[in-house]
């Protein structure tokens, strides 16, 4: 019996505790992906080791279809893992996982497809691959080079599950609303109307000016922060800033030439946020007891 | 002589990454080792080769010092520096030296090794700990044997030995015996290490199966995805052929790597696993992709491609430069312009329809293509959805053109409208710069109108835009650069007419009446070109004294060199000019004491040089 989503995540969050990771849990604001979570992106700054495993929902608001296609959402989940730094066998650490919730490796074709790795808004890039499951994308891989346009000290490996790509897979199922999420509850049960009312929100009613006039406060509010040496509140304003403009995108509000200005913004704001996460975190080791 | 190993065991690299390996280690090798590489080793997770018969010793050296002459004030100092007497230095081409005598090959492995390693250049790479090397992926092991001994390599985070990896999930840790036997053991362990055998079994096994293409080149990809390629053949469900064919190959070739057989089948490479259950979930995953588009585009036939142009209004083409719908506008106005005919216009009016369809999004390198699909399924007749098809060509410098009338018109508004939009709005590329692709735009105008025949009036361009559409000839054609620069001042009407003046400048270009052509002009321009000023604002007969400025100027007056005619007849005409010129400089001083005379003649030979114009500005030639 495969099996069902909440026993595997359940299965993964054993996995990688008995592996030393810390727990965490979602963020509180949206996020595009589990990368932004603070986490992941400001955590994998600076010289402290840091291993964490979390569930994220990741909103993206372009990609809803009213839950009517079966595979797409404005919601969906992914299952974050972040070793820093990442010892030379990470790889064979991340197989034990596909086998720790019923994946036989050696009865499927298991391949690492190159999937360089960009995020403009967060002046971030790596290298890694998509694994694929017999074809299918099941994980996003990626070691970071860069974020928030500084290289990191020490090289972190990050693992993005796809949770609803693994679910079909293990469930052998041909649409994610017809996934099982606990005994007796599907995915659709739980999720399909949330899909429905946000598409609808996000493609339809999401005000306009009211975005940009917030988008505009919230890019005011971080720098202002950072100024202020706080650069954790300041990261939520410019998590703040990302999702707008993703509902903006989403609206058709934005033009190719915004895009870049918008995309610049947010850039400039992680950045200045991400120097001054590293900063802090300096004058804060210097001043601790060795 | 011995055999040496080298293979550089990483994680999976990508194949670009794979090729740029295949093209350096040989003359890696030869570099740092003295020998070429008998067998190359390249794929997703190893680098290497095999050298047979190594040099026993590194070649010996020169070592060059300072000039013989000042062998007194600077040879101590040299020999001293590397550990020789100054009475050993020698002298070769004038220059004191000593010759190095090569080493034990053995003793310099370990670091010649690692500068192979650490060689290989890659486009694109990373570092992943804390030594700081970089790679397109991680090193994780080096197996380097000389024979059958393990060589040490100066690497100092990566593990170093006879120990290498097999398949990743089929087989595990191998000990390599010897360097001659490195192959055997790779293949018993399930990898095949030479690329040119994993792509032959693979082009076998789909010439086997027969019927298979690879319009999107993944074979080339495929090669470096699997060290252990086994070829199987999936289906899906038949009722997804109802997309359009090039989204179904799109979704195969550059999603998913397969390759198409035709009609609901496809071939894929693995690299392991059950072949039946490999096969099933990659039917999967096909067809999940296909239902997604599907569903897409069953959603735009919905809304239909007139409801989709109705929606054009609410996208953005360019900011500065109105949406989508106000692209469209100009368009169909510039379609007019360029004497499109209702097909034409029709095609322009529905180019940009695709714009808003979803399934557009999905599969951005389709734009044209869909939108032809959608106005088929409207009724719309066939050229006009072959137009909209077709706009988007050429792509690249050497794509076909559109094949259609139609849709070469519409091809050529749509970039004259991004080029003088772009223009308007101050966006010149710079540099490697140009995010709207304008280069290929204006080489896409040039080339509709000289192979396309399409008459491009040159007033349809803005003046920036057009210079830089224009300046593109100069690379195009097969002329020196300076008939291009000549062509471009005559006042040709449409940009084919151009490019057709510079060719035939550049034919005439040995003849006498092109010489003498030229002289007339370059006699003309030369004393009056930088005299404009002085000149006077009309010529005045009155003023001809001499017999010779009469007579040039009556032929002057009676020249009329047309600008769309013959340019070797109009060079031949101009030519008749010559005799009259040359009696003209003999007998008249044109910088005469007398203003009124002397700006009279400069005005005399300015009219000759303008009226020669229509040639074009030859003194853009070099002599």
């Amino acid at each position: 019996m495969a099996l069902n989503l909440q026993d595997m995540i359940v299965r993964l969050q054993s996995y990688w505790a008995e592996r030393d990771c810390v727990l965490m849990q979602p963020y509180h604001t949206e996020v595009g992906a589990g990368t932004l979570n603070p986490a992941t992106f400001l955590r994998c700054l600076g010289p402290r080791p840091w291993r964490t495993a979390y569930v994220e929902p990741s909103i993206r608001p372009t990609d809803g279809r009213y839950g009517e296609n079966p595979f797409r959402f404005q919601q969906f989940w992914q299952y974050q893992v972040i070793v820093k730094p990442a010892p030379a066998d990470v790889l064979d650490e991340y197989f034990g996982s596909l086998t720790a919730i019923g994946i036989d490796l050696a009865r499927h074709d298991v391949r690492l497809v190159e999937d360089d790795w960009e995020a403009p808004t967060l002046g971030a890039w790596g290298l890694g691959w998509e694994v694929w499951l017999d074809g299918m994308e099941i994980t996003q891989w990626t070691y970071f080079q860069q974020l928030g346009g500084l290289d990191v000290e020490l090289v972190p490996a990050e693992i993005t599950y796809g949770l609803e790509r693994l679910a079909l897979f293990l469930q052998d199922k041909r649409s994610a609303f017809e996934l099982e999420w606990a005994p007796g509850v599907t995915y659709g049960d739980v999720y399909r109307e949330n899909e429905r009312q946000w598409s609808a929100y996000n493609f339809e009613h999401a005000p306009v000016d009211v975005l940009v006039r917030r988008f505009d406060e919230h890019e005011a509010e971080g720098r202002r922060l950072v100024e202020l040496g706080l650069p954790l509140p300041a990261y939520d304003q410019a998590l703040k800033c990302s999702h707008l403009f993703n509902l903006l995108d989403a609206r058709g509000a934005v033009s190719v030439t915004e895009r870049a200005s918008y995309i610049a913004r947010v850039r400039d704001l992680a950045r200045a946020v991400a120097r001054a996460y590293v900063e802090t975190q300096r004058e804060h080791d210097a001043l601790a007891p060795a | 002589m011995p055999s040496l190993l080298l293979e550089i065991g990483c994680e999976e690299l990508p194949a670009a990454a794979c090729r740029e390996a295949e093209r350096q280690l040989p003359a890696l090798a030869r570099e740092h080792l003295g020998a070429e590489p008998a067998e190359l080793y390249v794929g997703p997770r190893r680098l290497g080769f095999l050298v047979r018969e190594l040099p026993e010793r590194t070649p010996d050296e020169w070592i060059k010092g300072p000039p013989q002459a000042l062998r007194e004030r600077a040879a101590d100092g040299f020999a001293r520096r590397h550990g020789v007497s100054a009475e050993q230095l020698t002298v070769r081409d004038g220059f004191l030296g000593f010759e190095r005598p090569g080493r034990a090959l053995r003793e310099v492995l370990p670091d010649r090794l690692a500068a192979v390693v650490r060689g290989v250049e890659f486009a694109k790479s990373m570092r992943w700990d804390e030594s700081g090397l970089r790679f397109a992926r991680p090193v994780r092991w080096l197996c380097a044997l000389l024979d059958a001994e393990p060589v040490p390599v100066a690497l100092e985070t990566i593990p170093a030995g006879r120990t290498s990896f097999g398949h990743r999930f089929a087989s595990g840790r191998v000990e390599v015996a010897a360097a001659e036997a490195y192959v055997g053991t790779l293949r018993e362990a399930l990898v095949e290490p030479i690329v040119e055998e994993r792509r032959a079994r693979i082009v076998a096994a789909l010439d086997a199966i027969g019927g298979w293409s690879d319009p999107g080149g993944a074979l080339e990809e495929v090669v470096h995805l699997a060290e252990n390629p086994a070829v199987l053949v999936g289906e899906f469900d038949e009722t997804l052929l109802r997309l359009p064919e090039r989204v179904v190959v799109t979704a195969m070739q550059s999603h998913q790597r397969y390759f198409p057989l035709g009609g609901n089948r496809f071939a894929f490479v693995a690299n392991g696993g059950d072949p039946d259950v490999v096969r099933a979930g990659n039917e999967n995953v096909l067809e999940n992709r296909l239902e997604d588009a599907d569903f897409t585009f069953e959603r735009d036939l919905a809304v239909g491609i007139d409801a989709l142009a109705e929606r054009l209004g609410a996208i953005t083409f360019l900011a500065g430069a109105g949406s989508f719908a106000d692209k469209t506008e100009r368009l169909v106005r510039l379609v007019d312009e360029l004497g499109g005919d209702e097909t034409a216009r029709e095609a322009a009016r529905l180019a940009k329809a695709d714009q808003a369809a979803e399934l557009v999004r999905e599969f951005p390198e389709l734009e044209g293509h869909i939108g032809a699909q959608y106005a088929r399924a409207a009724g719309y007749a066939e050229p006009i959805c072959a137009a909209i098809d077709e706009h988007y060509l050429p792509d690249s410098a050497d794509a076909p053109l559109p094949a259609t009338p139609a849709g070469r018109l519409v091809a050529v508004a749509d970039r004259i409208d991004l080029l003088n939009v772009a223009f308007r709005l101050g966006r010149r590329p710079t540099g490697s710069r140009d995010p709207f692709g304008l280069r290929r735009a204006a080489i896409g105008v040039c080339r509709l109108a000289t192979e396309g025949g399409v008459v491009v009036p040159r007033s349809l361009l803005v003046p920036d835009a057009r210079d830089f559409v224009e300046e593109r000839f100069e690379a195009l054609l097969r002329v020196p650069v300076e008939f291009v620069r000549a062509a471009r001042a005559a006042p040709a009407a449409d940009a084919g007419a151009v490019a057709r003046h510079a060719e035939a400048l550049a034919d005439a270009a040995g003849s006498d009446v092109f010489a003498a052509a030229y002289e007339v002009h370059d006699r003309a321009h030369r004393i009056a070109g930088r005299r404009e000023a002085e000149a006077a604002a009309e010529l005045d007969p009155a003023l001809l004294r001499d017999d010779a400025e009469r007579a040039l100027a009556e032929r002057v007056g009676s020249l009329s060199l047309r600008p769309d005619g013959d340019v070797r007849a109009s060079l031949a005409e101009a030519a008749t000019l010559a005799p009259l010129v040359e009696r003209f400089f003999d007998e008249v001083l044109v910088l005469a004491d007398d203003p009124a005379l002397r700006a009279n003649r400069l005005r005399l030979l300015l009219e000759l040089r303008d009226k020669l114009r229509a040639l074009g500005d030859l003194s853009q030639i070099p002599v």
